[in-house]
């Protein structure tokens, strides 16, 4: 399917995209038209100069091994959840829960966009067209273009059950697209949970509309495919009130590029993303990107950054990251950290948190540190016995903590630290 | 009570603040104009233009060629258009390349023989061409000689260097302090073994532009194991109308030596904006050191954004031997447009850089400014601090690199840069870039944007002081870190600026 | 001197009324204690007649000498003679002490029309201040309040006052968190500066700084109004059986 991206990008034609009704097809052709005015990304372009397009685009067909997790419960397993299965990109009904829930309509994205009237019209390739400012995600606009398959889910209560979705990978030469639409209505709540690799190749946009007083929390956890590779995007419009958070655990994965783009456009919200990376480029490769853009457009807002990278043999972290406050909002308090733990010699990380600030009564900062394990709680740690494998790998989940606390839920924190001290267990030997 | 003479002296830099806010009524003070007779070469700028520059210089054969090739290269280049800046086009072919007062056409052979007119200008804007103490003015200062300091100066008057103080002395040490016009007919050796090595001919649109039509700048040589008997300084002075000044600066400190530099300038005030490109290359060799500071005070234009220069410099430091030290400091409070990234080459083993900034933009000023530190040799250190301030209309943006490269083992870096916003219609940002390829090394960066603080605005002023005078006392406390790095004289004249850029920056 | 009429204040951002109607008069030379529980409003009180922003007086008004304060600059209150000795001292990271003294000794002079004063005699006269209260060279060199103790902090307001040399001074909790040789030194700053022609205004919650700082008039604040006022056995009152009987004979 992306193998349409290279030789096409630019000239999608009507009949390569999926066949939909009206709001639908409408929103594909704008972005087909969207994308040919802007082309693909190319290593010239400022935001793509320290992680390479071009596997991402290429129209040879990616490969990746199926995981093989030996028969260990996937993540999140011990969580009660409404499932939905996607099997290399496909909507997979009978491995999922049935699509209803207390406060919830969930629908297929490809039953949605056959429909001539659906609410998604208003937020399908609406937030992906805004979140192109400050910069652009070609990837996404290709994604508009072309994905059949997503969810659909508007949340009108409080559920009581995270909505989970599974991406199972099992096709080696899968290369899937998938969009999804999520509206959380004034005052809901809605927890979503997302794992699995999805596909070889995964391009994926999720856009989230965020009403007043509503509350939106995410956790993801990418495959541990090791030849897989990711395009993600997140595209959150966040409203007065409003709470986003959203954290990501990506352990393996020979490139992932993880992009977010938040708008927070109502007073007094709150927008929080996080992120966990563990790389061992000693697998594989292993090259990790975090691009993130807050853009502050209100009063009294709080944003955090929180993204934290354990590299190793070769892996390679990149951390981009913009706080944006637009001229009238005020009292905006923006923070940013992006660190890097380089566990020896072969392992690199390149970073480049922005501000830009065009309001004067706001607070925002960022720190960003890189370097080796600190050698003095090494030593505390060994002379007290315990042994420098372990010691290291204390001080490592020890690192990662300030990105985990950003999970609001403890079972799912819990989860998360518990997949994360097995990933350095299993290195260990 | 022992001890407070001794903190007063200590404290001096800072105590003459209050005075110099009150002191110091209007605003750009050098606004003014010398009224002499010049020539010029045709407008715009072509290979004949490039030429007659090196013609007029009476430079041999080999530097006519490195211009012309510069030229070729710059034709091909675009102008960069990366930088957080907003200005009209610039037309290059609607300027003045070389501009010269009439009576400097025949060099003087002494500061004699300099044309009154010249030496006055000079000694309104505070720098008297003489070779006398330079007085300082701070009560005490400890490291000063009763009498007075000594300063060499290197003055340049549009496209000219019109005479260099206390040469002979500073011959006897062995230091070369000269305009580079002459360096490069008295010691083309030297001219061409470095000239262009630490920022080669095609480095960058402005730089390219300066390497083709340079006019004139200065020249430092200092000897191994020599400890330059007294500072060293060039004067910039703009006068002249529609005229691009594109100056060229060389320091090289050999083994062992140092050598403390200051740089500043000044223009007119005018209604038409002026360019201003020029390009330091210093080079330093093992165990040496030098320290650039700069107070840059062009004119920043008016009230309404009208007039100012604008201001392309490629700045860079090659520590090339082990041990070797370079620290530039910077107080940015003039030019409407600011591009300068002053940097540093940490080649040799345990090299270090270090970079201190204050920028202030008020009214319409623009800056885009910062530092880069490119770690190649195993410890180094490098240390930025940045302190942006703005005002008004005004943008100001951080941008700076960190980069650690694999051989770069057990390096160091941190940064500091913090950003103050004095009222809502002005901007502040910060673009750091951060590479890390080695895990031995470590690298720091923390950042920082807020407005004053309304705590301390209100604790000032229930002890009487207006809001501006209390703005200007923080800001020289947000600022007081990069004040500090820079010598006495020169820290002085920063903290009166710092006060008169931010006037009718409240209320 | 000071003459506050019923005064009625709330926060400019919120709608919680503070001071529900103060009245309270200090004649000239005469120094006036105010004590009361916590929250009752009497750090407002001291902010709201020096000027801070955030707070909005919706009824009365307050004179210094008959100049209506309430209409003036922050500065411009300072240089009619108030001082405000904080209760939280704010830290200017990066001024030195000596420099914001001079800023502000010069200030003060230059709005009442006098000439600035010369760096040596400036330099005399902080030293002599400086010795009295026992503030040492390294204090008056180190940034203003910056990693200054609790006591230091309290000395170094009444250094400000001393070199000020205001007509009313209101000290908000200045002898909160000083040992006994600080209250004490503290106490002799004030009673140095006693005169004729300056009022003291002090907030305090101990009879300890009363002792040594003897009040003409004792003042108990509670919930935004001045509820009872007599003389100095009233603190001793206070400090014997606390505020709760006080506060009960007044609801009664
Ligand atoms: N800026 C403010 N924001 C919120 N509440 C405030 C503010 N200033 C004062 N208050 C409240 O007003 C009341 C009086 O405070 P304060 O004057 O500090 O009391 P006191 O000094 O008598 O202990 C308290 O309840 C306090 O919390
Ligand atoms: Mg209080």
């Amino acid at each position: 399917m992306s193998t349409a991206v290279k030789t096409q990008a630019g000239q999608i034609s009507a009949d390569a995209r999926p066949a939909s009704g009206a709001w639908a097809a409408e929103a594909r052709t704008d972005a087909a038209s969207r994308l040919a005015a802007m082309g693909l990304p190319t290593r010239r372009d400022e935001y793509w100069k320290w992680t390479r397009p071009d596997s991402l685009i290429s129209a040879a067909p990616a490969t990746a091994e199926v995981f093989d997790n030996q028969g260990e419960p996937l993540v999140f397993h011990e969580i009660d959840r409404l499932k939905l299965v996607f099997v290399d990109g496909v909507f997979d009904a009978d491995a999922s829960d049935d699509l209803e829930g207390e406060g919830l309509e969930i629908e297929r994205l490809s039953t949605a966009s056959e429909k001539d009237i659906h609410w998604a019209k208003d937020l399908y390739g609406v937030l992906e067209t805004a979140g192109q400012t400050p910069v652009q995600s070609p990837l996404a606009v290709y994604n508009s273009a072309m994905a059949t398959d997503g969810v659909v889910v508007r949340v009108t209560g409080k559920p009581t059950r995270p909505v989970s979705l599974i991406y199972r990978h099992e096709d080696s030469a899968s290369d899937v697209i998938l969009h999804h639409v999520i509206k959380v209505e004034e005052g809901a709540t809605l927890t979503l949970l997302e794992n699995g690799a999805a596909a070889a190749r995964f391009n994926q946009v999720t856009e989230v509309d965020v009403a007043k007083g509503a509350e939106f929390h995410h956790v993801r956890a990418q495959g541990r495919d090791h030849d897989r590779q990711a395009i993600t995007h997140i595209f959150a419009r966040v409203d007065a009130e409003a709470t986003f958070k959203s954290f990501t655990m990506t352990v393996n994965g020979k490139l992932t590029r993880n992009e977010c783009v938040i708008d927070i456009i109502g007073d007094d919200a709150v927008a929080h993303i996080a992120g966990a990376a563990l790389g061992d480029g000693a697998e594989n490769e292993f090259h990790h990107d975090d691009t993130v853009f807050i853009t502050h457009d209100a009063v009294a807002c709080e944003s955090r950054q929180v993204f934290k990278k354990v590299l190793k043999n070769g892996a390679k972290g990149v951390f981009q990251g913009k706080i944006l406050v637009k001229p009238d909002a005020q009292k905006t308090d923006g923070y940013q950290k992006s660190q890097s733990l380089l566990l020896d010699d072969d392992a690199s990380f390149q970073a480049k948190p922005e501000l830009e600030i065009y309001a004067d009564d706001v607070i925002c900062s960022h720190g960003s540190t890189t370097g080796a394990i600190d050698e003095e709680a090494l030593f505390y740690l060994r002379s007290r016995g315990v042994p420098t494998p372990i010691a290291t790998d204390l001080l490592v989940l020890a690192f990662l903590a300030d990105a985990i606390e950003e999970i609001e839920d403890e079972d799912i924190a819990a989860e998360v630290t518990g997949r994360l001290d097995a990933w350095l267990t299993r290195r260990r030997g | 009570m022992a001890g407070v003479d001794e903190l007063i002296a200590k404290e001096g830099v800072e105590e003459e603040t209050v005075e110099a806010v009150k002191s110091l009524a209007g605003a750009y003070k050098y606004g003014w104009e010398t009224e002499i007779e010049m020539e010029y070469a045709p407008k715009g700028v072509n290979p004949d233009i490039v030429r007659l520059i090196s013609e007029k210089n009476d430079e041999p054969e080999w530097m006519t060629e490195w211009r012309l090739e510069a030229f070729a290269r710059w034709e091909k280049l675009e102008e960069p258009s990366w930088a957080l800046l907003n200005y009209p086009e610039i037309d290059f072919q609607d300027q003045y390349y070389y501009a010269r007062p009439k009576s400097m056409e025949e060099k003087p052979k002494s500061l004699d023989e300099v044309d009154p007119k010249l030496l006055a200008t000079y000694e309104k804007l505070g720098i008297p061409l003489k070779e006398q103490m330079i007085l300082a003015g701070v009560e005490g200062a400890e490291d000063m000689p009763a009498e007075g300091r000594k300063v060499a100066v290197d003055a340049v008057f549009d496209s000219v260097s019109v005479g260099t103080t206390f040469q002979a002395e500073l011959k006897k040490a062995g230091v070369i302090f000269c305009s580079i016009s002459e360096a490069i007919k008295e010691h083309p050796e030297l001219v061409k073994k470095y000239l262009g090595s630490v920022v080669p001919v095609s480095d960058n649109y402005y730089a390219t532009l300066n390497s083709a039509v340079f006019s004139d700048g200065s020249f430092v040589y200092i000897p191994p194991n020599t400890r330059c008997p007294m500072e060293l300084s060039t004067y910039f002075r703009i006068n002249a109308e529609n005229t691009g000044q594109f100056e060229r600066t060389l320091i090289i400190a050999d083994k062992g030596s140092y050598v403390s530099y200051l740089e500043g300038c000044t223009a007119p005030q005018r209604d038409t904006a002026q360019l201003h490109a020029a390009v330091v290359e210093i080079i330093i060799e093992e165990d040496a050191e030098v320290k650039y500071s700069t107070v840059q005070n062009w004119f920043p234009g008016d009230e309404e954004g009208k007039g100012g220069i604008y201001n392309f410099v490629t700045k860079r430091a090659d520590c090339r031997g082990d041990r070797s030290k370079v620290m530039w400091t910077q107080v940015e409070t003039g030019s409407a447009v600011t591009w300068k990234y002053p940097s540093c080459i940490l080649r040799g083993a345990e090299s270090q850089g270090e970079f201190y900034s204050i920028a202030i933009t008020n009214n319409y000023q623009q800056a885009d400014t910062g530092t880069k530190m490119v770690h190649l040799g195993r410890d180094t250190k490098s240390r930025i601090v940045s302190k942006g301030i703005s005002a008004g209309k005004a943008q100001n943006t951080y941008r700076g690199l960190v980069s650690m490269h694999p051989k770069a083992k057990n390096s160091r870096n941190y940064t500091q840069c913090d950003s103050l916003l004095i009222g809502d219609k002005c901007g502040a940002h910060t673009v750091p870039y951060i590479e890390v390829k080695n895990n031995s090394s470590r690298v720091e960066h923390e950042a920082t944007t807020s407005k004053v603080d309304e705590e301390q605005m209100f604790y000032c002023r229930q002890r009487g002081m207006d809001e501006e005078e209390a703005v200007a006392l923080i800001v020289n406390g947000f600022a007081k870190e990069v004040l500090q790095a820079l010598p006495m004289e020169f820290a002085m004249e920063a903290q009166q600026l710092v006060a008169i850029s931010l006037e009718g920056s409240v209320g | 001197m000071l003459k506050i009429n019923n005064l009625h204040v709330k926060l400019e951002e919120e709608d919680k009324r503070i001071l529900k109607g103060v009245d309270l008069e200090v004649p000239a030379g005469k120094v006036h204690a105010i004590m009361g529980p916590n929250g009752s409003g009497k750090s407002t009180l001291s902010y709201v007649l020096s000027g801070r922003d955030g707070y909005e007086v919706t009824e009365g008004d307050a004179t210094l000498d008959g100049e209506e304060l309430l209409d003036m600059e922050p500065e411009e209150r300072a240089a009619a003679g108030l001082f405000l000795a904080f209760q939280y001292p704010v830290e200017i990271p990066g001024v030195g002490n000596m420099t914001f003294l001079r800023t502000a000794v010069n200030a003060q002079r230059k709005a009442r029309g006098e000439e600035e004063m010369s760096a040596a005699d400036f330099l005399k006269f902080v030293r002599a201040k400086a010795k009295d209260l026992k503030i040492d060279a390294d204090m008056l060199k180190r940034p203003v309040n910056v990693g200054f103790s609790g006591g230091e902090k309290k000395r170094n307001e009444i250094l400000q006052m001393a070199m000020l040399e205001p007509k009313m001074c209101i000290l908000d909790e200045t002898d909160s968190g000083l040992d006994v040789d600080a209250m004490k030194l503290v106490s002799e700053g004030v009673n140095a500066l006693r005169d004729e022609g300056r009022s003291f205004l002090v907030i305090t919650h101990y009879q300890r700084l009363l002792d040594h700082i003897k009040p003409d008039v004792v003042h108990i604040m509670a919930a935004g109004r001045i509820v009872k006022s007599g003389g100095p056995e009233l603190a001793l009152e206070v400090e014997n059986n606390g505020y709760a009987d006080i506060l009960a004979e007044i609801d009664a």
